[in-house]
């Protein structure tokens, strides 16, 4: 199988918005794949050779925050938070769908004014020259990726997020 | 109390009826609750500050996805896919078959104890419950067993897995207190093993009543037993490894989830089931799993951040001291709250909505917050078969298309009460959860 | 009435919350004749991130230790420095003043209406195993909090876990790490003597650990500007004094919950052998910290004169 096709087998998002998705999760799985490297071999370093490895603790954070930032735009589009839904059978598919869009635009307006937050947040980090304790990485760039991640879910939500309710969903 | 109250209600109209996800909604609430206890009202909504709440709402993003103890979440997610995905939950099934199968109601008990083996390392209810239905209904059909037993050993040797560890429940539930993963990984040990011998108990007495229920298997010979062994001994090492590391100081819980899901990977690598499409399966399968966790996290931080700033918990304690009731019947009220809810809510929802609220009551009455959690992961693991809305049972007549949900509850009934009897040991005599932290740690 | 919220992370048995925050409470009520009372809240999240949740008014103070935001506080360490051997208390005040006289044009506080700056007492040794040298600490895992104790483990050649001090009991317990560089008074207040049984006390310590109290602005422009004075009448070197003395009693009574629990306490003498070994392993340490903070545009090296005469004379 090419590996277009592949990709095409792999994703129920359309056109580009799939190219997207693959995009946002290689790097979710390349940097999952690394913190389970990353870890075994502090442990291993640790009591095998006395020697951990240099700032790992630091990776590892900033590991978690790529990781779950990059998938968010991703679960978040294709409905993937948790939702409870004991009413469904009796609110009817209409009504269901109004909600939807309620949900789409109260998530997607909350994530644009907290990046805008987080945003701030980085830029105030960078002004103040905050590094990590160990390998002096500048603090402020990670929070700049959640800040953007946060847009770039709220924009997806409203746009491709809501296609994909209105048009796509099976029932 | 009044706010939070108000604030609380609120939260249950966006999750249940506007169907909002509860990530978002316990978020948006905690963040205007958190506002209007800085002073915001209808009128000034122009020119409030915001800042406050908003940096607030903003610094839990940003700490919580950094949060280094946090790591297991994705890593323990990532270990349970990998060995699920390797094929174990056949050759777990195959191991405790070959044991318990020749008795009445052995293939049920096999079922329990191999979902027990199971959902430890997996962690999560729902995929146990889908993954053993494939594997275990079929020699249940072919001996006989009727669907409710069958199916209801399923469902409920499911719920097992969160608490016996490693859990994420637990994990999560650690967070939010700030109480020891490492102990209430300890203190899940004894009641989770416990669920397993009340289920078989449970099984026993289903056959006892309507022994046409659950008709004997074949019974092997110990050559056969022991060849059937040989398929999980990778597993029984990697959990033998992740739980003894954690218990003697070798690893913290993190660095196990990270030579788990290693040692998992390994194992997967072994029996040549992994390729690099299924591997990107695995690892974007666990990253949207963990994603979704994070995010229900995130809200429950904020949420609690208003509950604490409109004085919730104390007020409680104050009111609840008014009333001069024992602390213990305090307890059994809030359990009696959980079961309610555990009509409606699943597992994770019900412990994020309910946990920042009554842990400071339960702390100041001076309960120990490690027993707390085990309770608490106990109740909601009922909540995971009550009905109406019993996850467990909805993902098994998902995947069995001919059995009814209606079924289901029918069999699970007797497991039901034997969760119930449970509960009632892990809350009335504490050193059944406290005993191995109490031994190893403290 | 005003309530201050006041932020908090350490047990609310340790001197900083059972001292300190209520004596400084007592003040401003009496100095604002019971218009501002103080309410101390628990669980706002990670130590460091009290400085941005007071600059941006989710909580009205706080207090926090400067080595958790590397990067930002590179001036406070001038306190750290191994050798002032001194009481928190001396160190306290001095930190304050030449705080005032030299530093306060780099603006590292910005944001924040600063309220003290003080120091916990002398940072010891405290480990699992005992050791009779410096030596011994090669390649052992450490909890280091940051600052000048970063330092003083890249020269030990110890691996250097990072961590809020809360976490120090239960990563101990599991053996995480082999030990902590700490104060005598979390012996007491964080239960070290549990798990670091071997206590190492240098002369005068290893390093002081530089700490801050801070207000929010938007807080103090709430106030009257009548109330404003007073607040800050009895905050400045008098609560860092407060503070620094509180410290100092915590280490007291750390050092006798160590003695009562049996603690193998090796306090080195003067001229001991292990004194020796850190006074040349801390040579130029100083010196080193003035050519790193040139880029603030401060006088560094008076400063670090001015605060160890200052230090040293107090209450001579
Ligand atoms: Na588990
Ligand atoms: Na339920």
């Amino acid at each position: 199988m090419s590996f277009s096709a592949w990709v095409t087998a792999h994703y129920e998002e359309k056109g580009p918005v799939k190219w997207l998705a693959f995009a946002l999760e290689l790097v979710a799985a390349v940097t999952l794949f690394l913190l389970m490297v990353l870890t075994c071999a502090d442990v291993f370093g640790r009591y095998f050779f006395d020697n951990s490895v240099d700032g790992a603790t630091e990776l590892t954070e900033i590991g978690i925050a790529i990781l779950v930032f990059a998938e968010m735009p991703v679960i978040t589009w294709r409905g993937g938070h948790v939702v409870v839904d004991i009413l469904d059978r009796m609110l009817g598919s209409v009504l269901l769908k109004v909600l939807g869009l309620l949900s789409a635009f109260l998530m997607s307006s909350s994530l644009y004014f907290l990046g805008e937050r987080i945003y701030f947040l980085a830029a105030r980090s960078m002004r103040r020259d905050e590094v990590t304790e160990y390998l002096e990485l500048p603090v402020g760039l990670i929070i700049q990726y959640i800040a953007v991640m946060s847009w770039v879910t709220a924009g997806a939500m409203i746009t491709y997020g809501v296609y994909r309710l209105l048009f796509l969903s099976r029932d | 109390m009044t706010v939070a109250l108000i604030g609380f209600a609120i939260l249950l109209v966006l999750i249940v009826i506007v169907r909002i996800p509860i990530a978002f909604s316990m978020g948006i609430v905690g963040f205007f609750g958190f506002a209007y206890m800085q002073g915001l009202t209808f009128d000034n909504m122009g020119d409030f500050r915001w800042t406050g709440s908003l940096s607030m709402a903003a610094k839990r993003v940003v700490d919580t996805a950094q949060e280094y103890s946090l790591s297991v979440i994705p890593l323990f997610i990532l270990m349970g896919n990998l060995v699920t995905k390797s094929g174990l939950s056949h050759e777990l099934y195959r191991a405790s078959n070959a044991f318990l199968g020749h008795r009445k109601g052995g293939l049920s008990m096999a079922t329990v104890v191999a979902c027990g083996g199971f959902s430890a390392i997996c962690g999560s209810s729902l995929a146990t419950s889908a993954t053993m239905a494939k594997v275990a209904m079929p020699p249940m059909r072919k001996y006989g067993y009727a669907d409710s037993l069958a199916t209801a050993s399923i469902a409920a040797g499911g719920t097992l897995g969160i608490l016996i560890p490693p859990s994420v429940i637990l994990v999560i539930y650690g967070l939010l207190t700030e109480t020891s993963i490492r102990e209430l990984f300890a203190a899940g040990f004894i009641p989770g093993f416990m669920g397993i011998l009340l289920y078989l108990c449970a099984v026993r007495y289903v056959v006892w009543r309507k022994p046409e229920a659950g008709p004997c298997g074949e019974k092997l010979t110990w050559p056969e037993r022991m060849e059937a062994l040989n398929g999980v001994w990778g597993v029984l090492i990697l959990f033998t490894i992740v739980m003894g590391g954690i218990y003697m100081g070798i690893f913290t819980p993190t660095e196990a989830a990270g030579i788990g899901a290693g040692g998992a990977f390994l194992i997967a690598l072994s029996r040549k089931t992994l390729t690099f499409a299924s591997l990107f399966d695995i690892l974007t399968d666990t990253g949207r799993t963990s994603a979704m966790l994070f995010g229900v996290l995130i809200g429950a931080l904020i949420f609690s951040n208003f509950i604490n700033r409109a004085g919730l918990p104390s007020d409680l304690l104050a009111f609840v001291q008014g009333l001069d009731v024992s602390p213990m019947m305090v307890i059994f009220a809030i359990l009696g709250i959980y079961i309610v809810l555990g009509m409606v809510f699943e597992s994770l929802s019900m412990m994020l909505l309910t946990v920042p609220i009554f842990f400071p009551l339960v702390h100041s009455l001076g309960f120990d917050l490690v027993w707390f959690g085990i309770v608490v992961v106990v109740v909601t693991e009922i909540s995971l078969i009550t009905p109406p809305v019993g996850m467990n049972v909805f993902v098994l007549s998902a995947v069995l298309r001919d059995v009814k949900a209606s079924t289901i509850f029918k069999g699970v009934t007797p497991f039901w009460c034997a969760d119930i009897v449970r509960l009632i040991l892990v809350t009335l005599i504490a050193p059944i959860s406290l005993f191995l932290p109490e031994l190893l740690y403290r | 009435e005003t309530v201050m919220r006041v932020a908090s992370w350490l047990p609310p048995t340790h001197p900083q919350n059972a001292v300190v925050w209520p004596t400084w409470g007592k003040w401003v009520e009496e100095a604002t004749e019971g218009r501002v009372k103080i309410k101390i809240e628990y669980g706002m999240g990670h130590p460091k991130t009290m400085f941005e949740l007071v600059e941006d008014g989710v909580v009205d103070a706080s207090f926090s230790y400067h080595g958790y935001v590397p990067g930002r506080f590179k001036l406070t360490q001038v306190v750290e420095q191994p050798g002032l051997g001194v009481s928190a208390e001396a160190a306290s005040i001095a930190h304050w003043r030449v705080n005032e006289k030299y530093f306060t044009k780099a603006n590292e506080h910005d944001g924040l209406v600063l309220a003290a700056l003080f120091t916990h007492g002398p940072g010891q040794i405290h480990m699992a195993k005992p050791i009779d040298s410096l030596s011994d600490l090669k390649g052992k895992k450490i909890r280091i909090g940051g600052g000048v104790q970063g330092e003083i483990g890249k020269r030990l050649g110890v691996t250097a876990v990072g961590a809020p001090a809360p976490k120090v009991y239960e990563m101990m317990q599991q053996g995480v790490i082999d030990g902590v560089f700490i104060p005598m008074g979390e012996q007491k207040t964080l239960r070290l003597k549990e798990v670091a049984r071997n206590v190492v006390a240098l002369p005068g310590g290893m390093y002081l650990g530089s700490f801050s109290m801070f207000l929010s602005p938007d807080f103090m422009d709430s106030l009257s500007e009548k109330d404003r004075k007073a607040v800050m009448s009895v905050s400045g070197e008098k609560l860092s004094a407060l503070a620094g003395r509180a410290w100092d009693a915590g280490d007291a009574e750390g050092y006798v919950a160590a003695k009562e629990a049996g603690v193998n306490l090796n306090e080195v003498a003067a001229d001991g052998a292990m004194a020796k070994e850190f006074k040349s392993l801390a040579k130029g340490m100083d010196d080193a910290w003035v050519s790193h903070v040139t880029d603030r545009g401060v006088d560094a090296k008076a400063a670090l004169t001015e605060l160890r005469s200052i230090a040293r004379s107090y209450g001579k």
